[in-house]
């Protein structure tokens, strides 16, 4: 399977570009990655247990973000990274936008806890990997600020 | 391909000046395009595999390569809802240079996928499409606006939905398994396709929905495990049986008794087809729905079913995940006989400093094979 990334100097020729949410653990021949792949013939089955098997390390069910690229001739690479730091503040602040609950209530404040458990989620990115828990969480914290959420002590 | 049309028609879509709407109201143009969003309806071919999957998932028409009569399935109660699902494909229209960074905001909105074609197939096309996938009850619109203002986008990107059915995706995962050699003189094949070699053992699979074609590194890693170690006469335990490849390969090659477990209702459909397949009594390849802690899952399943004891195989082989191979250490081996061999997979190269660690307390000489980044842990079962 091309999921092998190769050094090859000349690139193969791109078909398309990918981005997908698949729960960590959780790829099956289902939505939402068989009408995607299936799309651009790509195999199925070995994106589940590839995608799978690397992501056993995240909690089983966090929304991963996957980046596939779909070459020319049916084969793939693809990278996962956690969601951004911005999804889990809307989640925690329970701003969850077009996934159609009417009547849910919206806060503009989140605790300290919340900071902490995404920033433990991040560390296991393999882009934040050198950082400690402490400069996530300010980065986490400086994020939520400019998405316009206030981080208390306790909620 | 349809890559291409796809920019071409929202390039004339645009001129019409028009927000959301699904897809009833539109124009005869637009009713094709949205039509040609649906995957399943143009793409798959050949027509005998679309005929053969219209009910999901059935294996009720298929027929045996040899020409042996039709299997007839019992009837399948899957509890897996998800797979069956309606869901919402949209295209939407936007800039060529807001194109990344729209996908990658729709996401964060509650897209749950968004794909297009590479930009440079779009040629000199200011305009190009993306096609986003949404769960049923999505507020597309919204997502969408939110996405848009979250990028700074300066103007609203046009779209449209199309409610696409659920599909049966086994027909796409049928498409890319070939005949597969995994060591001279043996062959995992599809029922739809001739074995290349008649003279070897040649393992025939319909694997529908379940993990297991004997194409992937795992699998192959497995089969050339049981190659290796049974000589005739053993009792082998496939721990999470998928299509049941790994039993079957292991009654061909000369195993008395082939037990699979699965969590996947799937899989013991899967399996239990293919076992007839490969003319396999049911009674040497019983196979079992168990939950995910270890222990039967069918309700109907009483102590008496129990045809297998703890401490009776030969040999236990489980190729699923990293996880579950952890968790479930003490059930896995527990199976096995002292002496007996335990094989697990499903792994990565880098997960097998974890595997041996905490399995080195059950298993004696542990030895490792691996293949293109995957990789096979055996051992022995100590004997107290």
């Amino acid at each position: 399977m091309a999921t092998v990334l190769k050094d090859v100097v000349v690139r193969r020729p791109v078909a398309a570009t990918l981005r997908l949410t698949v729960p960590a653990g959780g790829a099956r021949p289902g939505p939402p990655v068989a009408p995607v792949l299936g799309q651009y013939r790509l195999n199925l089955m070995a994106f589940c247990k590839d995608f799978n098997a690397r992501t056993q390390k995240y909690k089983p069910d966090t929304p991963m973000a996957v980046t596939l690229t779909a070459y020319k001739d049916n084969t793939f690479e693809f990278i996962v990274k956690s969601p951004p730091v911005s999804w889990f503040l809307k989640k925690a602040a329970g701003l969850e936008s077009g996934s159609g609950r009417p009547g849910h209530v919206s806060v503009s404040t989140i605790s300290l806890r919340h900071v902490y458990e995404i920033a433990k989620v991040k560390q296991a990115d393999p882009t934040c990997k050198h950082l400690s828990i402490e400069a996530i969480c300010k980065t986490i914290i400086g994020t939520a600020n400019s998405m316009g959420l206030q981080v208390v002590k306790d909620l | 391909m349809t890559a291409s049309l796809h920019g071409r028609l929202f390039l004339l879509k645009h001129l019409i000046p028009f927000k959301s709407h699904h897809s009833s109201l539109l124009s005869p143009l637009h009713t094709t395009y949205s039509t040609s969003l649906s995957p399943p309806q143009i793409l798959i071919s050949p027509v005998s595999t679309l005929s053969r999957f219209k009910t999901k998932p059935s294996f009720a028409r298929s027929v045996q390569l040899n020409g042996v009569s039709a299997f007839t399935s019992e009837s399948d109660t899957s509890s897996i809802t998800d797979v069956a699902s309606d869901y919402l494909s949209v295209s939407i229209c936007c800039q060529k240079q807001d194109a990344e960074a729209l996908s990658e905001a729709l996401l964060s909105f509650g897209a749950s996928s968004a794909y297009m074609d590479d930009l440079s197939d779009f040629g000199d096309l200011d305009e190009i499409s993306i096609t986003s996938i949404f769960p049923q009850d999505a507020r597309v619109g919204t997502c969408i606006s939110e996405a848009a203002s979250s990028i700074c986008l300066e103007y609203s990107p046009s779209y449209d939905i199309s409610v696409c059915k659920q599909c049966d995706w086994a027909s796409y995962v049928q498409e890319s398994f070939q005949p597969t050699k995994v060591i001279d003189g043996l062959w995992v094949v599809p029922t739809w396709k001739e074995p290349p070699d008649l003279q070897s053992t040649n393992i025939i699979l319909d694997p529908g929905l379940a993990f297991g074609t004997g194409e992937h590194p795992t699998s192959k890693l497995c089969l050339l495990l049981l190659y290796k170690l049974i000589k005739g006469g053993e009792h082998v335990l496939d721990y999470g049986t998928g299509s049941g490849v790994l039993g079957i390969a292991a009654l061909k090659m000369g195993a008395a008794l082939s037990v699979g477990l699965d969590i996947d209702p799937h899989a013991v459909t899967s399996a239990r087809h293919n076992a007839s397949l490969n003319s396999i009594n049911p009674s040497r390849m019983p196979l079992y729905l168990v939950s995910g802690k270890g222990g039967l899952a069918s309700p109907d399943a009483t102590v008496d079913d129990l045809v297998f004891k703890k401490g009776e195989f030969d040999i236990v082989i489980a190729n699923i995940l990293l996880n579950p191979l952890m968790e479930l250490d003490e059930d896995i081996v527990s199976y096995g006989k002292p002496g007996s061999i335990i094989g697990l997979s499903g792994i990565l190269s880098e997960q097998v400093p974890q595997l041996e660690e905490r399995y080195s307390k059950y298993l004696d000489g542990i030895s490792l094979s691996e293949m293109n980044g995957w990789a096979c842990l055996q051992g022995i079962k100590k004997r107290h």
